[in-house]
């Protein structure tokens, strides 16, 4: 009996450990907790608790850690990026609802929503460099690939911000539509692109100056994107018509694909091996899974109250890496 | 049970996807669209609310009443009215309008300095590995805070002013619960969420203890002689134990309203002694001609009525006797 009580105690960690090389972290904003999903069986295998109110999360320069904001308790808590395993808290990160390293690794940006600022920390020790209260719900960020600018959108006054990241200073913020929330550089560095969620569709900005020089419409609620991996395309999550764009960027822009994905689809990932979109139903409690090939839902999993932030756990080391993206919008580099 | 939170959840998605949204897109209101959704839940929690009343609990009092039908159930009516505007969220909605600002400005400033709500996981790490626990720790600190505040409804003339509203019920049943003015509502929501905010408490968990609260709390009203035994009467409040707290005070028991003040857990009057055990029948109601006018009334004429009384007590110029009706609480 003795004998079969540890054989089952080594499939299990065994299996464990089989789920954490291929796991995916969903935060539940509501719950206060994130789910462990495993990618393989398509299942929910844990769900730990975090501080209060988690939305985004970022990994680390070094690429080791994956850093989850708690924006009621004002802190991150550090996840290794590999198995999961807590590492951290990083303390007085107030607000830090949507965050970010800058792609050299030197800066590591907030904006707090519910706070209106946006923090400008030096990426090492997390010293901060600067506060600058605007008015508005600082909503999401993205960076220039020169790590020079830092761009935030503003949801409630329907402004885009830039900082720059040297000086911190403001260098310019302009009207650019109705509630503005996730905005992504193109690899070019010449186009921001900016999800309009008070309106259908994403407009096309120049980052020298803020000027919309391209629209397109998407969905009702547009809200926030993720790179396909191939440097053109992308995808968007329109909140309120309940789809998942998929969006052509090369040349004049177009809508590629349309996925249905209903219940307020909000942040995605995709597997490794680049097949599935996974995407947050806000609304479901439930994570969808999409075949990129097929544009096609082929999976529910059921999660916590309120799922946003995902991201796929690596699996295996990749030190250097540098995955140096804002959570779950800015230009995946992998 | 899988397949009820899926119903549950599909339902409001389906709620708030077909009516809300579209709604709140079309007149520009994106920054109401999470409290939106959460609205939708509140609402659809107050539809199961009633029907657990209407079906489940008036089961009992229709097979088991402790006071017989007579003509006082005309009292009845405005009761149900008062339920289903609490219950289906118009005077929530009203309220959250009114407090969200305030409460935000004041959670903002806060944060503002650096100072994050507390979670009791941090003290108790346990809790946090164990969700019913935390959610029990919680709503007995919720509990806790309710009951002092309700004491503080029968200690300020000004607030029993108020209160008086909710005593004045002769035949009490489990619509009873929610008869309270609405100013009442206001000065109990806001600082209920305040307290739930300063200890921690997340909006989910928020939500479901004023879900069981109130329920517990409607049957704490209701018109049956019923207990939940020697030993449950002491972990629960029930009707037996709570209409005492409601009952009309006579010369003998002058202060018998001033007991069993607790809203769902009888620990805090039975440690801060206001715990009062025991199986005798006591008409409910007030010792006072002027609150008592409240029956017969509806609900426009009893809010009217009631601001009334909380303006004679907060000035006394305005104050129409010596005697002051309706402002006596009954302690004094």
């Amino acid at each position: 009996m003795k004998r079969l009580s540890f054989a089952a105690l080594a499939l299990s960690l065994v299996a464990g450990g089989a789920a954490r090389a291929d796991s995916v972290l969903i935060l539940n904003s509501e719950e206060a907790s994130y789910s462990i999903l495993s990618r393989s069986t398509r299942t929910e295998i844990a769900r730990q608790p975090v501080g209060r109110e988690p939305h985004h999360l970022i990994v680390s320069p070094d690429g080791k850690e994956v850093l989850i904001g708690s924006t009621a308790t004002n802190e991150l808590l550090g996840l290794d990026i590999n198995t999961g395993e807590r590492k951290r808290v990083v303390k007085d990160v107030i607000d830090p609802y949507h965050l970010g390293f800058s792609p050299n690794g030197k800066w590591f940006v907030t904006a707090a929503y519910r706070l209106d600022h946006v923090d400008i920390y030096h990426a090492d020790g997390f010293r901060l460099a600067s506060r600058t209260f605007i008015d508005g719900l600082p909503s999401h960020l993205t960076f220039d690939t020169e790590s020079k600018t830092v761009f935030v959108t503003l949801q409630q006054s329907g402004r885009l911000a830039a900082f720059d990241l040297e000086t911190q200073a403001l260098k310019w913020n302009v009207p650019i539509g109705n509630a503005p929330a996730g905005v992504i550089m193109l690899p070019d560095n010449k186009r921001l692109l900016v999800a309009l969620t008070g309106e259908d569709g994403i407009v096309s900005v120049d980052p020298k100056d803020g000027t919309v020089t391209g629209r397109l419409q998407t969905g009702r609620g547009a809200h926030n994107f993720w790179p396909k991996g191939d440097g053109k395309h992308y995808f968007l999550s329109n909140r309120v018509e309940g789809t998942v764009s998929l969006i052509d960027t090369t040349g004049d822009m177009r809508v590629a694909g349309s996925i249905r994905i209903p219940g307020g689809p909000d942040c995605m990932d995709i597997t490794p091996d680049g097949k599935e979109l996974w995407v947050t139903q806000r609304f479901l409690r439930r994570v969808a899974i999409v075949d990129i090939e097929q544009l096609k839902v082929v999976a529910n999993i059921p999660v916590g109250k309120s799922p946003h932030g995902v991201f796929m756990l690596k699996g295996t080391a990749t030190p250097g890496a540098g995955p140096v993206r804002a959570a779950s919008t800015a230009a995946d580099r992998r | 049970m899988r397949v009820l939170t899926d119903l549950w959840v599909d339902t409001q998605a389906w709620l708030f996807e077909t009516f809300v949204s579209p709604l709140l897109f079309q007149f520009g209101l994106m920054a109401w669209y999470e409290p939106g959704y959460s609205a939708v839940e509140f609402v659809m929690l107050g539809v199961v609310q009633i029907a657990i009343i209407a079906i489940g609990m008036r089961f009992f009092e229709r097979r088991w009443p402790l006071e017989k039908s007579g003509p006082d159930d005309r009292l009845i009516r405005v009761d149900q009215i008062y339920t289903v505007l609490n219950k289906l969220g118009v005077v929530p909605l009203a309220i959250f309008i009114l407090t969200y600002p305030l409460v935000q400005h004041i959670e903002l400033l806060v944060r503002s300095w650096g100072v994050a709500p507390p979670r009791l996981e941090r003290i108790l790490p346990g809790l946090g590995d164990n969700a019913l626990a935390s959610f029990l720790v919680y709503f007995f600190l919720y509990d806790f805070a309710a009951y002092w505040l309700h004491r503080a409804q029968h200690r300020f003339g000004w607030w029993w002013a108020l209160h008086s509203l909710h005593h004045s019920q002769r035949r009490m049943t489990v619509w009873t619960d929610d008869r309270n003015h609405v100013l009442d509502d206001l000065l109990i929501t806001l600082a209920l969420v305040l307290f739930s905010q300063l200890v921690g408490v997340q909006p989910g968990e928020y939500v479901m203890i004023l879900m069981i609260g109130r329920l517990v709390e409607s049957w704490s009203h209701a018109n049956v002689d019923m207990s939940f035994g020697r030993l449950g009467e002491r972990l629960l409040v029930g009707p037996r134990f709570h209409r005492l707290h409601h009952a009309l005070s006579t010369p003998e028991e002058r202060h018998i309203q001033d007991h069993n003040f607790a809203p769902v857990f009888p620990i805090w009057d039975i440690l801060f002694g206001t715990a009062i055990y025991d199986n005798k029948h006591r008409p409910t109601g007030v010792d006072d001609a002027a609150v008592d006018r409240d029956n017969g009334r509806g609900w426009i004429a009893q809010q009217v009525t009631v601001l009334g009384r909380l303006t004679r007590a907060l000035l006394p110029g305005v104050r129409r006797s010596s005697m002051q009706p309706g402002l006596r609480p009954p302690a004094e």
